[in-house]
């Protein structure tokens, strides 16, 4: 099947939000998503985005049961390594269930790949689900390394109020 | 007479941003992985679009270090995105040296930064065996995603970047 990979635009966010609904919902997780579609337009597509994102796109004759031709798309932002400077972060990569197995994961990891390097990064980062293990052998086989096994990195987070009390610099003993 | 200062970095902070990256490395035991240059840091800190974020803490002259430095701790930090709840901040490296630890340096700075820049959360990697740090965030409330929720952190390095990318 024919696609193309591009650079995703302002007008493209009606899609990339309805794909990030999809997902959250096939994960049964929809209501974790707090973001709305202008949130998507502000943040990625301002003078000076959090975000930036790319498309997968099929022609016309390819189009989705429910008309969609806008298929997959990845989500990344340029992060930094203190040891080793500029790196890429890869935060959502999805393909419509009706459209996979035809390479266009892979080829939407190989287009951030370029635009990275393009950037001067030295590495790609992102994150799996341990139990996702399809997933994880893939990205092995493509000589990616597992950083949590390997240097026993937890990823940790703070937010809402205790990132607030954090903050304040509220006492906790 | 305060016992420290909290600013944004300078472009002239750069070797004590490097030297300190080493020191917090050399902690870790990893020393011999820091390749970034003070070139790279002045590039990708202070150009158009800068790659990271740096608070600097320093002391008054009287307070020096035994080495002469009055820049004794620094944070790195930068933006990212995380597409359901939006704005995150993302704290790269937290370090004070030995002889000024216990004064809060950077918490509230940078926890205060996360909360202006209107970020939903902030996101950091603790190594396992550091206990003291994890309890330290866990007391405010942090949550331990790779053990709570599974995940995994993977790296992809320049040259199977190469490879991806060709393909």
């Amino acid at each position: 099947m024919d696609y193309t990979i591009r650079v995703a635009t302002l007008e493209d966010c009606k899609d990339i939000y309805r794909m990030i609904m999809e997902l959250a919902k096939h994960e049964k997780v929809s209501d974790q998503v707090k973001i709305a579609q202008r949130d998507l337009e502000q943040d990625g597509f301002s003078k000076n985005p959090f975000f930036q994102s790319i498309i997968a796109e099929v022609p016309e004759q390819h189009r989705s049961k429910d008309g969609h031709s806008k298929v997959g798309y990845a989500l990344y932002f340029f992060a930094y390594s203190s040891w080793k400077g500029r790196s890429v972060y890869m935060e959502d990569l999805y393909v419509m269930p009706e459209y996979r197995g035809k390479g266009i994961g892979k080829a939407l990891m190989s287009k951030i790949a370029q635009l990275g390097l393009a950037a001067g990064c030295n590495q790609l980062n992102f994150a799996v689900l341990n139990w996702n293990k399809e997933s994880m052998d893939f990205y092995l086989s493509q000589g990616c390394w597992d950083v949590t096994t390997g240097l026993d990195y937890h990823c940790m987070r703070c937010e809402g109020p205790a990132l607030e009390a954090l903050a304040r610099g509220d006492p906790k003993n | 007479m305060a016992n420290f200062i909290l600013r944004k970095a300078e472009p002239r902070d750069v070797p004590d941003i490097l030297r300190l990256i080493k020191e917090l490395a050399k902690f870790e035991e990893m020393e011999e992985q820091v390749v970034l240059t003070e070139t790279e840091l002045l590039q990708d800190g202070f150009g158009e679009q800068p790659f990271y974020h740096c608070i600097m803490a320093e002391v008054p002259e009287d307070r020096r270090s035994s080495d002469g430095h009055t820049v004794v701790g620094f944070a790195m930090y930068y933006f990212t995105y995380d597409p359901w709840i939006g704005k995150m901040l993302y704290l790269e490296d937290f370090y004070v040296m030995k002889e000024y630890r216990g004064m809060a340096v950077h918490t509230q700075y940078i926890h205060s930064t996360a909360v202006k820049s209107r970020c939903s959360g902030m996101h950091f990697i603790v190594a396992e065996w550091n206990k003291p740090s994890i309890d330290f965030y866990k007391r405010r409330g942090a949550s331990d995603l790779s053990h709570e929720e599974g995940w995994r952190l993977f790296e992809i390095d320049k040259e199977y970047l190469l490879k991806m990318s060709a393909k």
